[in-house]
Order: structure tokens, then sequence, then C-alpha cells
């Protein structure tokens, strides 16, 4: 074949280019660890979703030292949980699956971006640094208002950020001769051991205890108060733990069924 | 070589076949080009994309 | 072709289907540049004609009208105008050409139909899926029966023009294909191989499925297939393009093709590496494993260098032109090109374009990289650069030397269709800037309002207002242009008595298809090993997507094959090469 010199040459620097360009991504995959969204996620069916451990419940977990993980899941047009909140310096896996169409999951003006296909879990590893706040929101067209699929993540300062939660069980009546239980529940979602000092106020009664929660476990602080000492009518109550709060009212009053269900723990 | 009738350009004022053609003008363009790919390259991929932080890796 | 007459005068009946071919491309031209302004004015923000949620139809529109009916049909006109011309004889049987034509227009107005329905509430019928319509969005039936129907046209356009090749080899036995035909030829075995893909994912799937005859599909199969056709059917809006800088452009610079061994091996090269790469769409896929996409990134890196091929034979062939032009120096050559032609400049800009494209290509299939760019408007930027501007500007370029050629009247204003094709240039540079910059500051594509409550984009030089005017200013001289062209192309079709300027003829090339060996116009051969490479690179990938979303589903338990085995092979591989160089 008759091919000119300065085409041979040409020849020769383009399998330079494509063999510096193969490189180069070659350096990303090993030399700096970036990896792509792959199949080691498993699969599940969106039927599935609501009964699943991980995505009937979507959260943010802490699996390690600094290691968390989000299950979360993407549906036409929204994100759950939202928003997410992480602390910073650490790693983090997002667990991405969907209840309907396809969807992405992109965090905006960063790298953290992938498809999220239903049947399908997406895994992503990252590590945000430095506390911010990213908007979250879906790339692939997923129906007539893709436009206004789109959630909060946030990187809080390690201080800030907690997996602490706040569960109060109180009755909503009681009779003038009963008693009122009011039971405030710490849960530590981290896997350190955290301390908090509980607050229980009912009238003019007040408790306070510092407990410590283990990891991944909860403790429990109950106020016990004489409904005839409080006399007929409602009563506020407050708890708190931290920062959380919450609040409710008891009723005193004759002939109420004693239930201790509908504890307020919005 | 075949020397089919070359159409009648009038601003064309000479004939020049393959081997007395030395396309100098053509190798300089595409090492320009070349320069341009490779500066791009290394500033969309170093610059862009590795600052474009957080980035998926590989989980230990 | 006897010497001296135009197309029109030697071949009467196939002008006049050519000219048909393209007026449905026209047509469709006009209707979706008026979809784009629109997009680029809704998008921005600067004017809201409709409601946010039609923007997703006026978008499906925008991309079947452009990027299947405009440039498809405007190839076939290329193509057969480039076999009737170069093999010299007409098609065998006229009635069988005007077949393919026919149905194609049938399956374009089927589809057309469909989407346009969407602007109504009185007709129940939708398909605001966009033009790749991922399944589980759905779209009516009569969206899916179009494309089949419109894509069965081009395979019998494609069997027209291999029966008049096999005509004329039984009338020129031993003869080396002409090179327009062979470029027809390879391209559309190319377009066999890969349309396959889509054509099973719509008859065995998507299309039973939206008629209710199965309750449920594999998305990830559905858009695997896609993909398998979706990269190379970018080829096929681009090999026309090619055809024309190779065939076309070096007579406009008054020079000669400088290789067509060459250029045969770079149509070789299309066919061997276009289908194995499309899982390249699918870098940011879960469900896909790492091998498998590296795979797809190394081929996709080697289908660099038959365009990186062309970019020196065509230089070549137009330094040619200026050479025997006068032009002199390393770089003052350029000068001696004729650029006053509004069908040599069209090119030479759309190439131009066509060369920076060709990068931000590199970076889509980078793999890694595709993290930043993916599904932000970055993409369209890439689109609107490549078949937005080095197919759609060299057809629009083309068509003024064509036209004249296929109805034997003289261009209407040469010096507007010169400013036509630099306004198309200058569009270009405004709206994709801005498309390229804004995706890499994270503005999604895809999206009738780019604007969230919760955040701000963080544009480092420069501002989003900035680059929203770009977009707009940038779209509007576009949709200025494509109307200009539209104009002159229909005061040229009625421009009577009058002839073109050129005689039609083109010249030979300077190393002929004698300087290369015979193996490259075995046809079969290459389809063979096309065959091969494809089965090799889609294989596994299928079968792991089968067998971990079911054939129809996830309701379909897996279906265990030893498969993970190949997948598990590629990852090794890549963790191989990790240990060695850590
Ligand atoms: C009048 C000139 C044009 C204008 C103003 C225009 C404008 C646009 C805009 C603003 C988008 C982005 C929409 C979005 O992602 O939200 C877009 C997408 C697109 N354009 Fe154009 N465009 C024009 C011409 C063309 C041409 C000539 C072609 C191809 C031949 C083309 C093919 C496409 C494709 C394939 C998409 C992507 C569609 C999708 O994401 O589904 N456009 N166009
Ligand atoms: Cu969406
Ligand atoms: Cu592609």
């Amino acid at each position: 074949m008759r091919i000119h010199q300065y085409e041979r040459v040409w020849l020769l620097a383009s399998m330079v280019l494509i063999v510096g360009f193969i490189a180069t991504i070659t350096y990303g995959a090993v030399g700096l660890g970036i990896t792509m969204v792959d199949d080691r996620g498993a699969t599940i069916a969106p039927d599935e979703i609501n009964e699943d451990e991980r995505f009937g419940d979507p959260r943010v977990e802490q699996v390690g030292d600094d290691e968390y993980e989000v299950y979360a899941v993407a549906m036409t047009f929204a994100f759950q949980p939202d928003p997410i909140e992480i602390p910073a310096d650490s790693e983090v896996t997002f667990y991405v699956t969907s209840r309907d169409v396809i969807h992405s999951f992109y965090v905006v003006g960063t790298n953290t971006n992938t498809m999220v296909i239903p049947g399908e879990i997406s895994v992503v590893t990252v590590e945000f640094d430095e506390p911010g706040e990213y908007g979250l929101i879906c790339t692939e067209y997923c129906g007539a208002a893709h436009h206004e699929m789109e959630g909060q993540l946030a990187v809080l300062e390690d201080e800030e950020f907690d997996l602490t939660e706040l569960e109060v069980e109180a009755p909503d009546e009681v009779e003038p001769d009963g008693e009122i239980e009011i039971t405030a529940t710490v849960t530590n979602g981290q896997l350190e051991a955290i301390e908090e000092t509980v607050t229980v106020e009912l009238g003019d009664e007040t408790l306070e205890e510092s407990v410590t929660v283990e990891g991944d476990e909860s403790e429990s602080v109950t106020l016990t108060v004489d409904a005839a000492d409080l006399g007929e009518g409602d009563h506020d109550w407050t708890a708190s733990a931290g920062d959380l709060t919450e609040s409710g009212t008891v009723s005193v009053v004759e002939g109420s069924e004693d239930d201790t269900e509908g504890g307020d723990d919005a | 070589m075949s020397n089919v009738a070359r159409q009648e350009d009038p601003a064309s004022v000479e004939r020049i076949e393959h081997d007395e053609f030395d396309p100098v003008g053509t190798l300089a363009l595409i090492a320009f080009y070349f320069a341009v790919l490779v500066l791009l390259w290394l500033f969309t991929y170093f610059v862009e994309f590795l600052g474009n932080v957080p980035t998926p890796v590989v989980v230990a | 072709m006897p010497n001296g007459a135009t197309f029109a005068d030697a071949y009467p009946t196939q002008a006049r289907h050519i000219r048909a071919a393209f007026w449905a491309s026209f047509l469709s031209l006009g209707v979706g540049a008026f979809f784009g302004l629109i997009q680029a004015l809704h998008r921005t923000d600067i004017l809201r004609v409709i409601e946010s949620q039609t923007y997703y139809t006026v978008l499906t529109a925008h991309g079947v009208f452009l990027v299947i009916s405009f440039t498809i049909f405007f190839l076939v006109g290329v193509f057969q105008w480039a076999v009737t011309d170069s093999l010299e004889r007409p098609p065998v049987d006229m009635r069988f050409t005007w077949g393919w034509y026919g149905l194609m227009s049938l399956g374009a107005s089927l589809t057309a139909f469909a989407i346009l329905a969407g602007f109504t509430d009185s007709i129940d019928v939708r398909a605001n899926v966009l033009f790749t319509f991922y399944a589980p969005l759905q779209a009516h039936p009569l969206f899916y029966v179009g494309l089949v129907v419109f894509v069965v046209g081009t395979w019998l356009a494609g069997a027209d023009w291999f029966r008049s090749w096999l005509a004329w080899k039984g009338d020129n036995p031993g003869e080396r294909i002409p090179l327009p035909t062979f470029m027809v030829l390879t391209t559309m075995i190319m377009w066999y191989i890969s349309s396959i893909g889509v054509a099973v994912a719509i008859l065995a799937f998507i299309l039973p499925w939206s008629l209710e005859l199965t309750g449920s599909l594999n998305p990830t199969l559905t858009r695997t297939l896609f993909w398998y056709f979706g990269h190379p059917v970018v080829y096929f809006w681009l090999l026309p393009a090619y055809l024309l800088w190779y065939i076309l452009l070096p007579k406009l610079a008054g020079g000669r093709l400088f290789s067509d061994p060459l250029a045969r091996v770079v149509f070789i090269l299309f066919v061997l590496l276009s289908t194995p790469v499309g899982i390249h769409h699918q870098y940011l896929d879960p469900g896909i494993s790492e091998g498998f996409k590296f795979i797809a990134m190394t081929n996709t890196m080697f289908l660099l260098l038959p365009s990186l091929l062309t970019a020196f034979t065509i230089i070549a062939s137009m330094e040619h032109g200026a050479r025997q032009r006068g032009g002199e120096g390393y770089f003052n050559w350029l000068t001696a090109l004729p650029w006053r032609d509004p069908a040599f400049t069209g090119m030479a800009l759309a190439g131009m374009v066509f060369a920076f494209g060709g990068f931000t290509g590199i970076v889509n299939a980078g793999m890694n990289i595709n993290y930043l760019v993916h599904n932000t408007l970055w993409v369209p930027g890439h689109i609107h650069t490549q078949v937005g501007t080095a197919a759609a500007l060299t057809f629009m370029a083309g068509a003024y030397w064509l036209v004249p050629q296929l109805t034997g009247n003289r261009l209407v204003g040469r010096g507007l269709a010169l400013v036509q094709v630099v306004l198309w240039f200058v569009g270009i540079v405004f709206m994709t800037n801005s498309m390229y910059r804004g995706g890499l500051v994270g503005i999604p594509r895809r999206t009738a309002e780019p604007q969230y409550e919760g955040f701000e984009y963080e544009v480092a030089a420069g501002s989003v207002g900035e680059l929203n005017a770009q977009l707009a200013i940038g779209g509007t001289i576009l949709f200025v242009s494509a109307m200009l062209f539209l104009a002159l192309m229909v005061l040229t079709a009625f421009n009577g008595g009058t002839e073109p300027i050129d005689d039609g003829s083109i010249p030979p090339a300077l190393s002929g298809p004698e300087d290369s060996p015979a193996v490259l116009d075995n046809l079969k051969l290459w389809v063979a090993i096309a065959a091969v490479l494809v089965v090799i690179a889609y294989s596994f990938p299928l079968a792991s997507i089968v067998s971990r979303g079911g054939l129809f589903g996830p309701d379909i338990g897996p279906i265990p094959v030893a498969i993970d085995a190949a997948s598990t092979v590629a990852r090794t591989a890549l963790e191989a090469v990790s240990a060695v160089v850590r």
C-alpha cells in the first residue's frame, strides 16, 4: 500500500495518543483507585423495596469508625431520605435503587454521579472532606415533573452530626386516680457511646438524668406522676435529650380508658 | 495513475501529482492539533475531573 | 456519467427520488430547529411559551426529527446519489427504490404523529419518552411501530444498493469497487449489524410490553440493546458526512483526494469497531461490571484511529487543492482555499468543529472521567458539535452543491449561503460553549428547568446568567441559519431555466485503489470479523444482564449461568494490572 511518509508519522502519533488516553484512565482506576459503578450491588425488584431491610427504611447508618452507609430510594419525583445528612471527613457509601423508572443520583458539582435503574442497586463510595450543602438531583428524564426531582445532601461538621433519636411514650388520657408514666428513649445510631442528659417535665415535676448510650443501643428514662397530684385538665409535658425535644399533652379526665397508645413520637 | 480530464478551474495554476506533493502544511496543522489534544486532555483530566471531588473510589 | 451533464440530466427519475428524500429531510430540519429554539429559550428561562411538562414532548420531537428523520433521510439521498453516480447505473428496479422510500416515510409519519399528538389532549396518544425511549417509560405503540417501519425501510435501501453493486459487478468483473459505493456498502454493513440491537429491543421486549402482551421487561437489557445500536448510529449520521468530505471536499478545494486506499481502511475500521463499544454510554449504570466497561473503553479509544486518519487525508486533500491554486508556506496555503464557496466553507467549518468535538468525545469515552460530564449539559454540547454540526452543517453545505446537480437549477443566493454556513458556525460556537461550560459546573441536560431551589451552581469564570445568554443567543442564531438554508433550498428548487455552475464531475484520487491490496474490497471478510468482535464484546455482558434481571424483568428469578466467570476474568485482569503498577 502506498502511504505517504507523513501519514505514517501521523499514524504513529495517533497510536501514541490513543495509548496515552487509555494509560491516563488506567492510572485513574489503578493508581488513584477511582472505581466505576458496577455490578457489586445486589438486585432488588421494585415491589420488594418496602419489605427490604435496607431500603424499606431509607436512612443513614454508621458502619465503621468514619464509615457510613446511605440507603436511598429514587422515585418520581423525589429522593428518600431527604435531606441526607452525613458527617464531614468520612467515607460514605451510597446504595441507591429506584421504585419505578430510570433515574439518576447526582450530587451537583461533584463526581458523585450514578444512574439508578429499577431492579438494580447502584453502589458508590466517596469521601466528603469538607462540610457543605450540596444539591442532589436526578439527571435522567423520568417524567413530566423530572425537573422538580431534587433533594439535599448536607455534609455536617463532626460536632453537629449525630444519629441520635429521641422517642417518647406517654398516655393521652388518664383517670384522676391513675398514674402517668412518661418514658423517653434515646437511641444511638452511631457506633461510639454517647452521653446525654435526658430531661422529662410534667407539671411541676422534673426528672433529669444523665445516661450513657452504647453504640447501636438505646436507653430509657421514665417519669411517674400521680394524676391526682396534677388535678383534672390538660397538662403539657416535654422531654429532651441534647438538642432533641418532644412534647405533648396528657388529659386527666373521669371515665377515660388508660391507654398509652398514641404516644407522641413525631 | 489515470489522468482523467480535470475540471476547468481558473484558479488552479498548476497540476500536482501524488509523488511531487509533500503535504507539509497538513503535517504542521496536524502537529498543532496533536498538541492541542494533549493539553486539553491533561487539563480536563487532571484539573477539571480530579478537582471535582468527591470521586467514587474503591472501598478498602 | 456523460461529461458536462448534471445528475438530473443523466438520471432524471433517480434525481426525483433523491429530491424527495431531501425534502423529507429538510422538512424535519425545519420543525426540529423550531423545537430547538423553544428549548434554548425555555431552559434558560428567557422565554417560556410552553408549560414545563410539555418541554419533554418538544425535546422528544427535537431528538427524533433531527437525528432520526433529518439525518437519515438526507443520507439515503446522498447514498443513492453516490451509488448511482459512481457505478454509473440506476437502481435495478425503481419501484423497489420508491418502495423503501415509502416505508421510511410511513414509519417517520407514524412516529411523528405519536409524538406530536402529545401537544393536544384531544387525542389519547403520547410518546414523551425522548429519542432514547428508555423503558419503563412507555410510549404509545405507534411510536415504536413507526420506528421499526422506518428502520426496515433503511434496511431495504441498503439491499437496493447491494443489488446495484452486484449487478455492476456482473458487468465489471474483477474491478475495484468505486470508492463512493464502497463507502455506502461498508456503512450499510455497519448499520445492519447495529440496528439489529434496536430491532430486538423493540420487537421482542418493548412493543409487546406496550401492547400489554408481556407484563414486564428488564430495563437494563433494553437499555443495553438500545446502546448496542446507539453508538453505531452516530457513525451512521457521520459517515455520509465523511463520504462528502472524502469525495466532494477535495474537488471543491480545487484538488484531489489524497489517498483512496486509506479512505477504504478508514471505513473498514468503522465496520469493525463501531458496534463493540456501546457500553461506553453505560459507564455509570449499575449491574454491568467494571471489566466490561474497561473493554468498551479501550475499543472506543481505538475507534479514534479512523477519525484521526481521516483528519490527515482530508486536510492533505485540501492542501493539494490550495497548492494547485498557488498556495504557499506552512500555513499560508489556507488563504488560497475557495472560502467564497459556501459548499466548501460549510464543510471546512464543519470539519473544524468536528475536530474539537472529537476531543469532547474522548472525555465522554474516558470511563472514569465520564463521572464529570455524564448527563450534564456537556453531552448536548458534544451532540451539537458532532451530529448537529459535523454532520448537519456538512449536509447543508453539501446540499449547496448537490441540489443544483439534482435539480439542474443554479443555486440561488450564493452569497447568502455563505452567510448561512458562517452563521451556523457562530451559533454553534456560542451554544456549545455555554453547554460545555455549563456541563462542567453540573447543569444537567434534558430538563425544562435547571433552576433548583436548594443550591446554586458554582461557576468559576463567568456566571449562570452569562451561560444562559450564550445558549439562547447561539440557539437563536442557529435557528435563523436553519431557516435561511431552507429558504435558499426552496428558491433553488424553483429556479428553473438556469444551470448549475459546476459540471458535477468528481476527479480521481491522487493515490487510487490500485495502490491498495484487493482484500480491502472483500466485504464478506470484514462482515465476519465484525460479527466476531460484536459477539466477543456483547455476549458476556448481555448474558450477565439477563442472569441478573431476567429476560423479561425482575419478576423472573435469576438464572445462574457460567457468566460471572467472564466478568470475574475481566475484573481480575484489571486487578492484576493494578497489582503490577502499585
Ligand atoms: C436550531 C438549532 C438547534 C437548537 C437551538 C438546538 C437546541 C437544543 C437544546 C437547547 C438542547 C438541550 C435540551 C435539553 O437537554 O434540555 C438540544 C438537545 C438535542 N439536540 Fe438540538 N438544537 C438545534 C439543532 C440540532 C440539530 C441540527 C441536531 C442534530 C442533527 C440536534 C440534536 C439534538 C439532540 C440529539 C439533542 C438531545 C436530545 C435529548 O437529550 O433527548 N439539535 N438541542
Ligand atoms: Cu428525573
Ligand atoms: Cu457512543
